[in-house]
């Protein structure tokens, strides 16, 4: 089938009642996710994915999906009106976004976050549309070596865009591919580390781990900084302006810098280990060197909010392609991702768009739909996720609690979870205070059996060589890529790094 | 604190490499890669890495014992206190979830987490304490069909 037919395929499958409204829930709860701070689409993705359970595969996917790529468009409204990131990939959002709420702007900027935000998610879903087909026919010649290769390729990326700290970002990554020994061996039925428990026989599972991690552990970081003994902050009224919607002027400026930002967006998405963050960083300096007026940046310049949104909402598309052609997620909330996708029975990969056409172009269309529902909620209902914005974090904080305690049991009825989600929420603590990237420890949590089953299976067929690997094509091709991501991500961090440095010095 | 983080973790990867080295075998009878293989590996890189972050932070320490500029990943100074009450509160909440299910445990420790940090707002905290357990009741139990940790003793009301 040509993938216009996939296309259509997918949206009839996308388009039923029950799927359009997973969808819009999913789009809802994922702006919720992303305005709250210190509450990333991990965390959210992790605390409901056990909700979804008694859904229907197809819809519990895509609200997931939703939920995903919906926080990107959340994390905004906080960055334009309270200068706080709702979420890190929005981060680049504040540096213009609150300067021209403060120039009393904010609606107009409210309403381009929201125009760029569906330009780049559109554009994203796009080229997956055009992309995963080719990545996938390419990595059908994939066997377990290039698999393990890529299963590190993943977490080298991730440990090298921690930048100084990567070192603990190596010591993270092997806590979590430590997890994930635990368990019987299934080659030899050896037990390892399961301490003669009957609940770790199965491994550690991976839903409690993450939303310990990514769930309570940020709750902790954000009570040692005081988050919740702060007030409302200085919101910006956007209701008291005479202008709410932008000029058509705003539209016209900034219509390359919406395709530059989509183009740059999803490129850096798909590289494992980037992700939105880098991207909407590397967007802004892109922008700010391009620019005619470079001195306006920092002070409300629309240029300069449109080119990290289209930015990340583009990376968050990309980050979909090697998920669902390679089944190798490039940051934790893909690995979330493909979490629920093991847990549904299905087996991202090469094979995986063939295997289950209607699951995933049902997906892909369903993004495309997800993108015209989040401009039109974001556009219209700021009011309500103001509203949100405007809960003392001292009320929040206590709630977040109770739904990850109540999450986790969700998952196996296993009180042992909850303790382990417990334990694991002091350990992502520390690790959020002392620079350890608890986001490099469940890539590697879910990354790490499958990595270790791909090399044992590669030294049965090469009979104990390495020299499998410099004798594929397809090895040596992901070895090379992998030299020149770990050459140049640094690069590209730098990069990007300089928009946050002069930003801050501006500020 | 850093170090005393990192040399928790030292602990924990020396007894990780320990069982990987003396309980797992290295290969299978057949030749293969036996259950030791990846653990070894892992166990090993773990401590090489601790012990090098060891030593830079000890080099940080000492390079801000000399007056220098705190080390990159040296935390904030900030609110131990709080963290501390939050995480007693949490412990707490664990061990009501188990004695008495999901909803009489959540009133309790919302109640309680709220008028520790949310004080002198009782109406507000009461309503929370109240509403907020009663709506994720409705959902996860009556809307969703999930699992809601069931009570070790019922409550005769």
């Amino acid at each position: 089938m040509d993938i216009f037919s996939d296309l259509v395929l997918g949206l009839s499958v996308a388009i039923t009642p029950m799927n359009m409204l997973y969808l819009l829930i999913g789009a809802v709860v994922g702006m919720i996710v992303g305005v709250i701070p210190g509450f990333g689409p991990s965390a959210g993705l992790a605390i409901l994915l056990p909700l979804t359970f008694g859904m229907d595969p197809v819809g519990a996917i895509m609200m997931l999906a939703a939920i995903y790529y919906g926080s990107m468009y959340g994390g905004t409204i906080t960055s334009i009106l309270l200068n706080t990131p709702g979420e890190s990939a929005t981060v680049a959002s504040t540096f213009d976004g609150y300067p021209l709420a403060k120039k009393g702007r904010a609606g107009p900027a409210l309403v381009m976050q929201a125009v760029a935000s569906f330009v780049g998610g559109t554009v994203g879903v796009l080229m997956i549309t055009v992309l995963a087909p080719m990545f996938s026919q390419v990595s059908r010649s994939f066997g377990p070596p290039e698999y393990f290769l890529l299963a590190m390729m993943g977490l080298m990326t991730l440990i090298v865009m921690i930048g100084s700290n990567w070192k603990l970002g190596v010591i993270s990554a092997l806590i979590g591919l430590a997890l994930g020994t635990v368990g019987v061996d299934l080659e030899t039925g050896q037990g390892r580390y399961t301490f003669g428990s009957a609940e770790l026989i199965g491994g550690i599972y991976f839903i409690p781990i993450a939303i310990g991690l990514f769930g309570l552990g940020e709750l902790f970081y954000a009570f040692y900084t005081g988050m919740h003994r702060a007030g409302e902050g200085t919101l910006v009224d956007y209701r008291k302006e005479t202008r709410f919607w932008p000029t058509a002027h705003d539209f016209l400026s900034t219509r390359w810098t919406m395709v530059r930002g989509s183009i740059l967006g999803f490129v850096v998405g798909v590289i494992p280990g980037a992700g939105a963050t880098i991207a909407s960083l590397m967007a802004y300096s892109a922008e700010r060197s391009l620019s005619k007026t470079p001195e306006n940046f920092g002070k409300g310049e629309m240029a300069g909010l449109v080119a990290p949104e289209t930015a990340n909402n583009a990376a968050s598309s990309g980050a979909m392609v090697p998920l669902l052609t390679l089944g190798i997620p490039g940051s934790a909330s893909t690995a979330v991702l493909l979490a629920a996708f093991m847990l549904w029975g299905l087996r991202p990969g090469p094979l995986f768009m063939e295997q289950n056409t209607e699951l995933a172009w049902g997906l892909i269309a369903s993004m495309y739909l997800g993108n015209i529902i989040l401009l039109a909620i974001n556009i219209f209902a700021i009011p309500l996720f103001v509203l949100i914005v405007k809960v003392p974090y001292r009320l929040l904080g206590p709630c977040i609690v109770v739904i990850c305690a109540l999450g986790t049991f969700t998952v196996n009825a296993s009180f042992i979870e909850v303790w382990l989600m417990l334990a694991a929420s002091i350990v992502g603590f520390f690790m959020r205070m002392y620079g350890f990237s608890p986001a490099a420890l469940v890539l590697a949590l879910v990354l790490g059996p499958l990595a270790e089953q791909a090399l044992r299976q590669t030294m049965t067929i090469s009979r104990g060589s390495f020299d499998i690997f410099f004798e594929r094509t397809a090895s040596l091709s992901i070895i090379a890529l992998t030299i020149a991501l770990l050459v140049l991500l640094p690069l590209m961090g730098r990069y990007g790094g300089r928009a946050k440095t002069s930003s801050k010095a501006k500020g | 604190m850093r170090i005393v983080f990192l040399l928790a973790l030292l602990s924990g990867a020396i007894f990780y490499s320990y069982i990987a080295f003396f309980d797992l075998t290295f290969l299978t009878r057949t030749g293969r890669i036996g259950p030791g293989f990846f653990p070894r590996l892992v166990g090993g890189g773990m401590i090489v890495m601790t012990l090098w972050a060891i030593v830079d932070a000890l080099r940080d320490r000492r390079a801000m014992a000399a007056g220098g500029a705190p080390g990159a990943d040296d935390a904030p100074s900030g609110l131990w206190r709080d963290v501390i009450v939050l995480l007693l509160l949490v412990l707490g909440y664990g061990v009501l979830l188990r004695l008495f299910g999901g909803y009489i445990s959540t009133v309790v420790y919302l109640g309680l987490a709220l008028f520790i940090f949310n004080p002198q707002r009782h109406l507000q905290n009461t309503a929370v304490a109240i509403i907020f357990p009663s709506a994720v009741y409705l959902a996860f139990d009556r809307l969703l069909n999930a699992n809601m940790p069931p009570a070790l003793f019922n409550l005769p009301f």
